[in-house]
């Protein structure tokens, strides 16, 4: 069987429905790339689909490995121990596919990139 | 002389800061500005004001805030307005400017790819946690405090 890769991405929700929109428009962009055939956001709290619900649609749709990766900032006890219990869950209830954890976002050096436009736009404006 | 503060939530876990010493680090590597300095809103150290002060200290006569907030919530409209309206009034000399937030960006997709084709099996889960009680403050707040997790307690409990 050939493999079938489904991206993950792992959000922290809120009460405010308008706080996901850029966050969905960061995924258009991924999904525009065709690097994953299968990409579902999840939802730690407030927003559905919840993680779970997130991961089975993953299986759902083939998946045969789960990359995910924390739509995160920082390593609070989200990153650093909720999201990897959830995924320990996920593999009970899917032992047939491959799940594999990725760096949360703040950790890339392209947030740098990011901040430094921002400073930058700040000192010209 | 410009500074940079880059403003952020703060969190009760040890080691929470990680993510933005180094982007302060390579900030500073870069040149941005003169001074790089971190400040938190609530429980890590240092305080908003207090990262302010030392840009003060050094000699700063503009201070460039910039949130560390994927969505400009509460926090940024709300709260960091107060902040920079309470250190404007005790140093009115100096000028502040807040930048915006993280949001929308393109970069974020490709942050997103990356971290996902090198994401790690199930052994390195726990990464994170271990990178965090490498920076055990020993503090009651948080979340790792007496559990077996935390280098501090747990150490005591072993000895």
């Amino acid at each position: 069987m050939s493999r079938k890769d489904a991206l993950l991405v792992m959000v922290h929700g809120s009460p405010r429905p308008t706080a996901n929109e850029e966050m969905f428009r960061v995924v258009e962009v991924v999904k525009r790339r065709g690097v994953f055939p299968i990409i579902v956001v999840g939802f730690l709290e407030c927003n559905a689909p919840s993680i779970p619900e997130a991961i089975d649609q993953c299986v759902a749709q083939g998946a045969t490995r789960l990359l995910a990766v924390p739509y995160f900032l920082h390593t609070g006890t989200h990153v650093a121990a909720d999201l990897p219990a959830l995924l320990e869950q996920g593999r009970e209830r899917h032992p047939d596919v491959e799940f594999r954890l990725g760096d949360y976002l703040g950790r890339s050096e392209r947030l740098t990139d990011i901040l430094e436009a921002r400073i930058r736009d700040c000192q010209n404006r | 002389m410009d500074a940079v503060v880059l403003f952020s939530h703060g969190s009760l876990l040890c080691g929470a800061g990680l993510a933005l010493e180094a982007h302060a680090a390579r900030l500073r590597a870069r040149g941005v500005a003169p001074i790089v300095e971190v400040g938190y809103l609530n429980y890590s150290e240092p305080p908003f004001t207090e990262a302010v002060e030392r840009c003060v200290r050094q000699g700063a006569d503009r201070i460039i805030v910039a949130p560390y907030f994927l969505v400009p919530g509460k926090f940024v409209r709300t709260d960091l307005p107060q902040a920079v309206a309470a250190v404007q009034a005790a140093y009115p000399e100096v000028a502040f400017a807040v930048a915006e937030a993280i949001g929308f960006d393109a970069l974020l997709a490709d942050a997103l790819i990356a971290s996902a084709l090198d994401a790690a099996a199930p052994e390195r889960w726990h990464d994170d946690l271990r990178r965090s009680t490498d920076h055990c403050r020993n503090r009651p707040e948080c979340p790792l405090y007496d559990t077996p997790e935390c280098p501090h307690t747990g150490t005591q409990r072993a000895a």
